[in-house]
C-alpha cells in the first residue's frame, strides 16, 4: 500500500513568462484513490499532462512505477481527459475494439468486453452507431469504457463526472468504485467535494501553482479547523486563542477550534461573555468548507485564515 | 507490443477508409468518369470518320469549274458531277436549285483555296460538299500519280520503327520510356488523391480530441507510422481500381487493344530503371506524407491546412513546367536543383529515370535525400503531434514543440534529472 505508483517531485512548469506550477511534490501510494483538487486554472490538468508525458516539464521528476510514463512500457494505464473525444465519425464498437487492441487485448475479448460495458451502461443497441450520434453524455460513457478497458492498474480521471446527469453520476461512481475494488489506484481530478470525501483516501489541494494541502482527507479537515461550530445568537463574540472566527454574519457565525479544548467550554466562555445563544451545533469541517475558504478567499477576512502554507510544499502530516 | 500496435493502427485506419461509401463513390468516379469520356470520344471519333466517309461518299448533284486541269471528265463522272460555264453560272445554279453544289477548283488548288459552293442542309450535313470535293481533288491526284501505294506515301502515311543502340544494346526507345514513367503517373495519382487524407490524419486526432488518448495508449511515432503505411495501401487500392478498367478491358477485347492497335511499341522493363523509379516513388510517397502530416499536426483546423496544402501541390508540379528542359537538358542547373530539392526531386527524378537520362549515382543520391528527408519529417511530425497536437485551438509554436521534444530525448536519457 505504501509503494508510490505516482512520484511528482520538484515539479515546476513553465508557459513562456507564466509559471503555472512552481514547486510540487506529492506522491500516489499503490491502491489508494487520490483526489487532486484545485480552483480553475490551478494546473491540476497541466500537472497530468506532464506527468503523462504529453508535456514536457520544466524542472523536476514525474515518475509512474518508477520512471517517466511511456505508453510502450506496457503498464496498464486509463487515462480519461478533460478535454473529451473519440473518432466521432466512427461506430462505437469500432473505437472500443480498436482502443481494446492497442491496450493488448485480442480482438474478439475487446469486442465481447465492450459489448457487456455497453449493455450495462444501457447503450447496447448503440454498439452500431457512429459515435456523433450519441448525445454528450453518452459519448461520455463510451469514453469511460474505453478509459477502463483491459483493467488498468493506474486509472486518471480528469474531471470525471463533467457533463453526466445525477443517475449517470452515481453509475460512474459505482464503476470507479468496482475499479478500485479490483486493485486499480485512481486518481480523481474533480469539483465534486462530496465525491473526494466518498471515495478518496488522500488528497492534495492545490493553489499558485504549490501544494496548498496535502494528505488524508481526515487530516485535510483538521488543518482547516477539523471542527466548526455554527452559532446562532445575539451580542458579540469574543475573540479567543481557542478558535477562529471563519464567518460571521448578523447574528450568526462560525467558530473554527484551533485546539483541543471541548465544545462545552466555548459555549460556557461564550454564555459568560454575555452572548445570548439561541443555537449551538458542531460538525467537522467539510472539504467543500475547505474549498471555499482556500480558493474564495476574498470573501473571507486574510486574518481568519489559516496560515499561508511555506514556499516549499505545504504538507500535511506527509513528508516527500 | 509496437509491432501489434503498429498493424492494429494500420488496419483500423486502412479498414475505416475502404469501408466507407464516399471513398468508394469518389474512388469509383474516376474510372467511370474516364470510361465515360473515353466512350464519348470514341464514339465521336467513329460517328466523324463514318460521317466523314459517308460525306465523301455522298451523292448529289454537282457542276464544277477547274482551273488546275487536274480534274478529268471520267474522274468527274464518277462522282455525278458536270462542269459548269463559269464560276457565276455555277453558283446562279446552286442558288436556282438546278444543282445542289458547285465546286470551283483553282489553278493551283495546292496554294489557292478550293471554293465550294451549296444548298443549306444544315451545319453537319454541309460538310458532304467539301468531303466530295476533296474525294475528286485525292482522285485526280492519285491517277496522276498513277499509283495508291505512291499515293499514301505522298500523303506522308508510311509506317516507320526506330531502332536505338546504346553501345550494341538495344536501347528501347520508346518501349523503354514507358514503364519507369508509369511510377511517375502513381507518385502523382497518389499525392493528388491523397494529399487532403494525409493533411487531415493527425488533424482528425485534434479536432475530435482524441490526441491525450491515443497518446496515452500508443508511441506517436507508432500512430503516425501507421497512418503513413494506411495511406499507401488506400492509394495502392485506388490505383488498382484506377487502372481495373483498362486490364479488364485488355482481357475482354485482347484483339482491339493489342499494343500494335494501339500503336504502342513494345515494352521493355529495364530492371534498373523499374527499382529505381519504384524507390524513387516510396521515398517521394514517405516525404511528401510525413511532410502533410507535420503540418496537419501544428494547424488548429482542416481549413488552415487546406491554405499550406496548395504551396505543397505547387512543389511537386513545377518541375512539369520546365519538364521540356529536364528532358531536353537535364544536366543544365535548373534541372539539377530540382533533381536534388527533396520536395521537387521525385517528380523531376522520375521523369529524367523514365528518359533515361538519370545515372545510377544521381539515383542513388536522390534516394538518399528522398528517405532521410522522409525520416527526419517523420521525426518532426511526431514531435509536433506529441507536444503540438494538444494545443487543440491554436496554431502550433514549432519552435517550441521541436524544443520540448529536443528536451525529452534528454530526460529519456538521464530520467531523475531535470529537465534545462
Amino acid at each position: 500500500m505504501d509503494e508510490a505508483v505516482v512520484h511528482i517531485s520538484g515539479f515546476r512548469m513553465d508557459f513562456g513568462a507564466v509559471t503555472v506550477i512552481r514547486d510540487l511534490s506529492f506522491d500516489v501510494r499503490a491502491g489508494e484513490t487520490f483526489g487532486f483538487l484545485g480552483s480553475n486554472g490551478s494546473g491540476k490538468t497541466t500537472t497530468i499532462r506532464a506527468l503523462l508525458g504529453l508535456y514536457e516539464p520544466t524542472a523536476g521528476t514525474l515518475h509512474i512505477n518508477g520512471r517517466p510514463f511511456k505508453p510502450e512500457h506496457g503498464g496498464r494505464l486509463g487515462y480519461l481527459p478533460e478535454e473529451r473525444g473519440l473518432y466521432k465519425k466512427e461506430k462505437v464498437m469500432d473505437v472500443m475494439t480498436y482502443f481494446g487492441r492497442l491496450k493488448g487485448m485480442e480482438k474478439r475479448s475487446a469486442r465481447r468486453w465492450s459489448l457487456e460495458y455497453l449493455e450495462r451502461v444501457a447503450l447496447a443497441d448503440k454498439a452500431g452507431s457512429l459515435l456523433d450520434k450519441l448525445s454528450s453524455g453518452q459519448q461520455q460513457k463510451v469514453q469511460l469504457g474505453v478509459t477502463i478497458m483491459n483493467r488498468p492498474e493506474l486509472l486518471i480521471l480528469d474531471e470525471p463526472t463533467k457533463g453526466f446527469d445525477p443517475v449517470n453520476r452515481r453509475l460512474l461512481i459505482e464503476i470507479i468504485g468496482e475499479q478500485k475494488q479490483a486493485g486499480a489506484t485512481v486518481v480523481m481530478v474533480t469539483h465534486q467535494m462530496d465525491e473526494v470525501e466518498r471515495l478518496c483516501d488522500r488528497v492534495i489541494l492545490l493553489k499558485d501553482g504549490t501544494a496548498e494541502a496535502y494528505g488524508t482527507i481526515d487530516e485535510v479537515q483538521n488543518k482547516y479547523g477539523g471542527r466548526i461550530i455554527r452559532v446562532k445568537y445575539t451580542g458579540t463574540i469574543p475573540r479567543s486563542p481557542h478558535y477562529d472566527v471563519v464567518l460571521e454574519e448578523t447574528n450568526y457565525a462560525e467558530l473554527s477550534i484551533t485546539d483541543t479544548t471541548d465544545e462545552a467550554a466555548i459555549l460556557k466562555n461564550l454564555i459568560d461573555a454575555g452572548v445570548r445563544v439561541r443555537s449551538f451545533t458542531t460538525t467537522k469541517v467539510s472539504l467543500e468548507d475547505i474549498f471555499i475558504r482556500v480558493y474564495g478567499d476574498q470573501n473571507i477576512p486574510t486574518s481568519s485564515l489559516p496560515a499561508a502554507p511555506p514556499a516549499t510544499n505545504a504538507l500535511v502530516g506527509e513528508e516527500v | 507490443m509496437v509491432q501489434h500496435n503498429l498493424g492494429t493502427v494500420i488496419g483500423f485506419e486502412f479498414v475505416r477508409t475502404v469501408t466507407k461509401r464516399r471513398f468508394w463513390i469518389g474512388t469509383l468516379s474516376v474510372p467511370i468518369i474516364m470510361a465515360v469520356v473515353f466512350g464519348l470520344i470514341f464514339l465521336s471519333n467513329t460517328t466523324t470518320d463514318t460521317a466523314s466517309q459517308a460525306q465523301s461518299s455522298a451523292e448529289f448533284t454537282l457542276s464544277y469549274t477547274d482551273a488546275s486541269g487536274l480534274i478529268t471528265p471520267q474522274d468527274a463522272a464518277l462522282f455525278g458531277a458536270r462542269p459548269a460555264e463559269s464560276a457565276g453560272a455555277g453558283i446562279q445554279d446552286v442558288q436556282s436549285g438546278t444543282v445542289e453544289a458547285y465546286f470551283d477548283f483553282p489553278a493551283r488548288p495546292d496554294t489557292e483555296v478550293v471554293r465550294v459552293y451549296g444548298a443549306d442542309k444544315g451545319i453537319f450535313e454541309n460538310g458532304k460538299y467539301a468531303a466530295v470535293a476533296q474525294a475528286m481533288l485525292t482522285r485526280a491526284v492519285e491517277q496522276k500519280i498513277g499509283s495508291a501505294e505512291l499515293s499514301t506515301l505522298a500523303t506522308g502515311k508510311a509506317q516507320i520503327e526506330t531502332v536505338t543502340y546504346d553501345g550494341t544494346q538495344e536501347s528501347g526507345g520508346l518501349g523503354s520510356v514507358i514503364p519507369p514513367l508509369v511510377f511517375l503517373v502513381i507518385f502523382y495519382g497518389l499525392i493528388v488523391l491523397l494529399a487532403g487524407q494525409m493533411l487531415n490524419s493527425t488533424l482528425e486526432e485534434k479536432e475530435n480530441r482524441v490526441t491525450e488518448m491515443i497518446l496515452t495508449t500508443l508511441k506517436p511515432t507508432t500512430l503516425i507510422a501507421g497512418k503513413v503505411i494506411a495511406l499507401f495501401a488506400i492509394g495502392l487500392v485506388q490505383m488498382i481500381v484506377f487502372l481495373s478498367p483498362i486490364v479488364i478491358a485488355r482481357l475482354l477485347l485482347p484483339d482491339q487493344l493489342s499494343p500494335a492497335v494501339l500503336d504502342v511499341p513494345p515494352l521493355i522493363f529495364d530492371p534498373v530503371r523499374i527499382t529505381i523509379g519504384f524507390l524513387i516513388l516510396i521515398g517521394g510517397f514517405a516525404l511528401f506524407t510525413t511532410t502533410l502530416v507535420a503540418i496537419g499536426a501544428v494547424m488548429p483546423t482542416a481549413k488552415e491546412a487546406g491554405n499550406v496544402l496548395g504551396v505543397m501541390m505547387a512543389l511537386i508540379f513545377v518541375p512539369f513546367y520546365a519538364v521540356a528542359l529536364v528532358v531536353s537538358d537535364p544536366h543544365s542547373g535548373i534541372v539539377q536543383i530540382f533533381t536534388y530539392f527533396p520536395f521537387s526531386a521525385p517528380v523531376t527524378a522520375l521523369l529524367r529515370n523514365g528518359f533515361g537520362s538519370l545515372n545510377s549515382l544521381e539515383a542513388g543520391i536522390v534516394i538518399v535525400i528522398l528517405f532521410v528527408g522522409a525520416t527526419v519529417m517523420l521525426r518532426i511530425a511526431v514531435r509536433l503531434f506529441q507536444y503540438g497536437s494538444i494545443s487543440y485551438t491554436s496554431k502550433v509554436n514549432i519552435r517550441t514543440a521541436l524544443r520540448a521534444g529536443s528536451r525529452h530525448a534528454a530526460s529519456d536519457a538521464a530520467p531523475t534529472t531535470p529537465a534545462p
